[in-house]
């Protein structure tokens, strides 16, 4: 409670700070090189925000002259993409947005640049990382030095449908066992035709690898011996917890679960998830704040305007930790235009143009954004996002070279338990001694 | 001694001419095999040794230069995998099941098209039946992606409209891989169907007419005169489609990812994760190099059928 409140109040004053820096106006024409004749290329996920982009990025082609082409692909090719050009020393974009777990990797490979000297050279309000959440600064860090610039930070929040809710007269649940009882109401009742209760990311691989690691801190454990919430050192002993009682109680919640989703829910990922959500077959999901827009669109959904946003359940006993993730812009150390690509960043990361690429639909990964009358009122359920930000924790998932096949070899016996191919604990023990395997050949773990 | 003798009857041959070199049958046979050889050493032969150097290294794709030699340990890891053998008999059963299913439904097929060739209309009817072979197979996983989908799907609508419970086509273990079989043989059954076709079409009319006038059955002119007349056909189809089969990877990557639990997983996806999603260069070749084994064996193995065959 004591670091909450402590957070909250640092919160506070770097939102003061930064509503100052963004009151002064940035002369852009002198702070940005002429790049007249270029033209900037940068590779990103598909997710909603890179319409956002490209809605806020010729701004920088006004004050600039340098076009920028965004390419986007989808999460598994965005992350064989990045490594594949990076192996190759491939020069062909300027900027890689990645996910904030792919950093230790990406930074690690020698793929991209700091951000160190950039930031201490730049005017302190143009780059603001105070403005930053904690945990937004976080994802865009490495080993203690700042390696990009945090732009689409995302936080997972449960949303539910309030007209369902309210017919029903139950209250939004706060616990496991409430999330059980609130989803079996829905699940089956003829009073709610077509409606099941819940769905999670059951997926085999990413999927329910990345939901175990986002769920596991609210269910009362950890997912490494070290990665306690604040540790200065979370990598110092990375002997993994998969097979805890909590985690094992986690996998079982996950199966029970199963009971009040829709058919196929144990093939559900996050696009499954959120189209049924959207069609009105869901009461309740847990999902990324992106995510939300498109819930929220009447054009895409039949459920906009009538649902709310909450903070994750937790288990009983123990208290919500928010799953943050999101992406971070970084410069391709092999790129042929750092000036350019530098200049975008510091222009686009800047606490005004930020709010801009809010409004346009961004994930805001600011605290001055987060707090912005205009962007609240377009986007209500960013009051949930700032509570959700005072009590994330950034290593929530491992962010070290062997993220990505850890969370994968997690959600492959994840999948295993909730489909029943073997018991939670079994499939759990099977995930322990993968995991400890595979660090031990890689030489994290002795 | 010797080198006096050799140089003693090199000065006796009369050197041809640079023309006469340029012209000859050597240089000719020369400048078309050499572009070819250097081809296949650049595209083929280089990265398998490439390969197999690498699967005997502990070496990421992000960090070659830190490879560290481990000998056969990525092989023992591969073998030892349960997830590996899970891919691999997956792989064997899926190769088994629909190249049967689509011998089976291909002959039917091309049974039916050849009853009705007289037909001006059967052209089009066959060209249609073979869109599906032309669909690149990515599309026809996303394609069954939205047919399967247990929520907004076409195929759960459909059991739902004639009073049937809904399926988990890519929840539960076993639909997901008869879903993956299904899609599989929708697929390369018209390539089996053409082939048989082109087999049956082969057979002179006048057998036909000779086994009816011996008073044969349908099941007579199947065994003895349809089934020897189409086997070496079959068997190549049968050849490529292991081949293709064991290359099998864009439709479980777009709609199960080898799921659920392992019920899903192929050799070459289980090649492709560790390769290009875990930049395990190391595993992911040693994997690459198992399936090039198998591949060459099963297809030396049918081959010298095939050539049996057309012996008898």
């Amino acid at each position: 409670m004591r670091n909450i409140t402590l957070l909250g109040s640092i919160s506070g004053a770097a939102l003061l700070l930064a509503s100052a820096a963004v009151a002064q106006d940035i002369d852009w024409k002198s702070e940005l090189g002429d790049h007249s004749g270029k033209t900037l290329h940068m590779m990103t996920i598909t997710d909603p925000f890179i319409d956002s982009i490209k809605a806020t990025k010729d701004g920088f082609t006004d004050i600039t002259g340098a076009k920028v082409e965004v390419d986007g692909y989808g999460y598994d090719a965005l992350h064989e993409k990045e490594l594949l050009a990076c192996s190759q020393n491939d020069s062909s974009y300027d900027i890689f947005i990645m996910d904030g777990i792919w950093i230790g990797e990406l930074s690690e490979a020698g793929c991209i640049d700091s951000a160190e000297k950039q930031i201490a050279e730049g005017k302190p309000e143009i780059f603001a990382w105070d403005d930053y959440t904690p945990s937004a600064a976080g994802q865009a860090s490495w080993d203690g030095e700042r390696m990009c610039i945090p732009i689409g930070i995302y936080y997972e929040l449960m949303y539910y449908r309030t007209d369902l809710f309210e017919k029903a007269g139950i209250k939004v649940p706060e616990t496991f066992e409430e999330l059980k009882q609130a989803a079996k109401t829905f699940t089956d009742n003829p009073e709610f035709p077509g409606v099941y209760g819940y769905a999670m990311n059951n997926k085999r691989g990413a999927a329910a690898g990345q939901q175990w690691f986002e769920w596991i801190y609210s269910a009362g454990g950890k997912p490494w011996v070290s990665n306690d919430i604040g540790s200065k050192d979370p990598y110092a002993d990375q002997t993994p917890l998969l097979n805890s009682k909590e985690s094992v109680d986690l996998v079982q919640f996950f199966k029970d679960m199963t009971a009040y989703g829709p058919p196929g829910v144990e093939s559900f990922a996050w696009d499954e998830r959120a189209n049924a959500f959207a069609a009105g077959k869901l009461a309740m999901i847990n999902d990324w704040s992106v995510r939300a827009q498109i819930a929220n669109d009447p054009s895409q959904s039949q459920v906009a305007g009538k649902f709310k946003a909450a903070l994750m359940p937790h288990k009983e006993g123990a208290k919500t930790v928010s799953p943050v993730g999101g992406w971070v812009a970084c410069v391709n150390a092999h790129g042929a235009q750092k000036d350019v690509a530098w200049d975008f960043l510091k222009w686009f990361g800047s606490p005004a143009v930020h709010k801009q690429f809010v409004m346009a639909g961004g994930p805001p990964s600011r605290l001055s954004a987060m707090q912005d009358p205009d962007v609240v009122a377009k986007y209500p359920w960013t009051e949930q996002l700032f509570e959700a930000q005072k009590n994330a924790w950034v290593e929530v998932r491992p962010r070290h070279p062997l993220a990505f096949q850890m969370i994968d070899t997690v959600g492959a016996d994840v999948n295993k338990a909730i489909i029943g191919e073997a018991t939670p604990q079994a499939a759990m023990d099977n995930a322990q001694e993968q995991v400890t395997k595979l660090l031990k050949q890689n030489g994290l773990l002795q | 001694m010797a080198s006096l003798v050799s140089g003693t009857t090199s000065d006796m041959t009369p050197r041809p001419s640079r023309r006469a070199f340029y012209t000859g049958d050597r240089f000719q046979a020369a400048a078309f095999i050499v572009p070819s050889c250097i081809f296949l050493a650049l595209l083929t032969i280089w990265p398998f040794f490439y390969s197999v150097y690498l699967s005997l290294h502990r070496v990421r794709l992000t960090a070659l230069k830190r490879a560290v030699f481990v000998g056969f340990e990525n092989y023992w890891n591969l073998v030892t995998d349960t997830l590996f053998q899970h891919a691999l008999l997956n792989t064997l059963m899926l190769a088994t099941a629909s190249i049967a299913c689509e011998i089976i439904i291909g002959f039917v097929v091309a049974k039916a098209f050849v009853s009705i060739a007289h037909l001006r209309w059967s052209n089009w009817l066959r060209s249609f039946f073979l869109m599906p072979m032309m669909v690149t197979p990515l599309i026809v996983g996303m394609i069954f992606a939205y047919v399967f989908n247990p929520v907004l799907g076409i195929a759960n609508y459909l059991l739902n409209s004639v009073g049937l419970a809904p399926v988990s086509w890519f929840g539960d273990p076993f639909p997901a891989m008869l879903s993956i079989l299904l899609i599989n043989v929708w697929q390369w059954t018209p390539f089996m169907m053409l082939l048989i076709m082109a087999g049956l079409f082969s057979i002179r009319s006048d057998l036909y007419e000779a086994a009816r006038v011996d008073g044969a059955k349908w099941h007579h002119i199947l065994r003895f005169l349809e089934i020897p007349s189409i086997r070496g056909i079959v068997l190549l189809g049968i050849i490529l489609r292991i081949i293709d089969t064991l290359r099998f990877f864009d439709v479980v990557y777009v709609t199960t990812r080898g799921g659920p639990g392992d019920s899903t997983m192929v050799l070459t996806l289980y090649a492709y994760q560790q390769n290009f999603q875990f930049f395990q260069a190391g595993t992911g070749s040693a994997a690459a190099v198992i399936i090039l084994v198998i591949s060459i064996v099963i297809t030396t193995f049918a081959v010298r059928l095939l050539r049996r065959i057309e012996n008898d």
